[in-house]
């Protein structure tokens, strides 16, 4: 098998533009000797070591967004808490200012609708927000190249230096717009769901209340219970059967990670939401060669948030509607209205 | 260098094999071989995969 989402755009009529040259050329979506050569390139920008500088960024991050709305006793959870503080993060990592947060948040929210099955209608919204975010990327490129540094993009523009017949400049802008790209909608439904999950499970909003250094296991619980990306996406590459079932060669593949870890024939308990459970490793962030790149950045800002969230938030609850994103291999809510107590 | 991998939490993904080809690979049952005892010319490519793992499987002794 390899990555199957390479054919998306193809599958939608899209052969050309920017958007189909970036997606089928960036790391996602290539395999092989490319593949290793541009995660090789890229790992750096994406190391561990780079979390622990980030860490205090994070958290000043979560209490501004909860200073904002804790007197109100309510909030739209996506809207002021988990959209904000994604797109933050990402302006954190990216060495912007937040007041850049809300531009970055519509850019990429255009680019999502290319992961959606109005593609080709969206098109020309998706080239033009393409179009502004590699801009982005150009400047920070171009700002680093005049000025060295040690933080994520500059290690990026290092690697393209040092490196140059490893990166190219090109394969490097592919790489900023993708952590971009990547890094936003994701963790702005994950934090939502995770909110889902304590609200249906209130005992374990106050456990971790009481002990924020559960925080780091309640993301890899939410993820296995409630993960945004349901599924991760391959392509046979020849024909095979696997428990009896033919599998063609070209067929696309959903590998449905949620199910897979949520099955009671797998686990004890499996259904059960427990921050304090020992679990088997689960798939929210796929596996294998190309097992997500910014996981390290995701489960560090993600931790930061819960912990933060659950000391300051007591007893929340819905307070209307909750809006949905329809049903696909990435979910998560865009709307989440939330009442809650102050600790 | 004495390269360790700690096989309880190792997931096979791979990562290290991208990260030093010369150090990890899989054999053809797709378990993960390498080197106890690695050369010396090869630590930045070791410690590139230790901090590239997924898992943080890997440890580096000395």
């Amino acid at each position: 098998m390899r990555q199957g989402s390479h054919l998306w755009p193809q599958h939608n009529g899209v052969t050309t533009g920017k958007f189909a040259r970036w997606w089928c050329d960036m790391l996602l979506c290539v395999e092989g000797d490319t593949h290793a050569r541009l995660r090789r390139m890229a790992n750096p920008a994406f190391s561990p070591k780079l979390i622990a500088d980030l860490q205090p960024k994070f958290q000043a991050l979560a209490n501004r967004l909860i200073d904002g709305f804790i007197d109100k006793g309510q909030c739209d959870f996506i809207a002021e808490f988990t959209e904000p503080y994604a797109t933050g993060v990402i302006c954190d990592l990216l060495g912007l200012l937040f007041e850049k947060w809300r531009e970055l948040a519509d850019i990429a929210a255009d680019m999502g609708l290319a992961l959606g099955v109005t593609f080709k209608e969206d098109l020309p919204r998706i080239e033009a927000a393409v179009g502004k975010l590699f801009d982005y990327a150009e400047e920070l490129a171009a700002d680093r190249e005049a000025n060295p540094s040690e933080d994520f993009v500059g290690l990026l523009v290092k690697a393209n230096c040092e490196n140059p017949d490893q990166l190219s400049r090109q394969e490097m802008l592919d790489m900023i717009v993708l952590a971009i790209f990547g890094g936003i909608d994701t963790t702005r439904n994950q934090i939502g769901l995770a909110m889902d999950m304590f609200i249906q499970n209130p005992d374990q909003w106050a456990l971790l209340g009481e002990r924020p250094e559960l925080a780091k296991a309640a993301v890899e619980e939410v993820m296995r219970t409630r993960p945004t990306t349901t599924w991760v996406t391959r392509a046979a590459t020849e024909d095979f059967e696997f428990q009896g079932l033919a599998i063609s060669e070209g067929t696309t593949l959903h590998l449905w990670g949620q199910a897979a870890c949520t099955d009671p024939a797998a686990m004890e308990n499996a259904e059960t939401f427990d921050i304090t459970a020992a679990r088997k490793p689960h798939f929210g962030f796929g596996g294998g060669t190309h097992h997500c790149l910014g996981h390290f950045i995701a489960r560090g800002d993600m931790t930061a948030a819960l912990a933060l969230l659950a000391s300051r938030i007591k007893n929340p609850r819905f307070a209307g509607e909750v809006i949905w994103l329809p049903d696909s291999g990435n979910t998560g809510a865009v709307k989440m209205p939330i009442a809650f107590d102050r600790a | 260098m004495k390269v360790h991998v700690d096989m309880s939490i190792c997931l096979l993904h791979g990562q290290c094999v991208i990260a030093a080809p010369q150090v990890f690979s899989f054999n053809d049952e797709g378990g993960l071989v390498w080197p106890a005892d690695c050369d010396e010319a090869l630590r930045a490519d070791v410690e590139a995969a230790a901090d590239a793992c997924p898992e943080q499987a890997i440890v580096i002794d000395g």
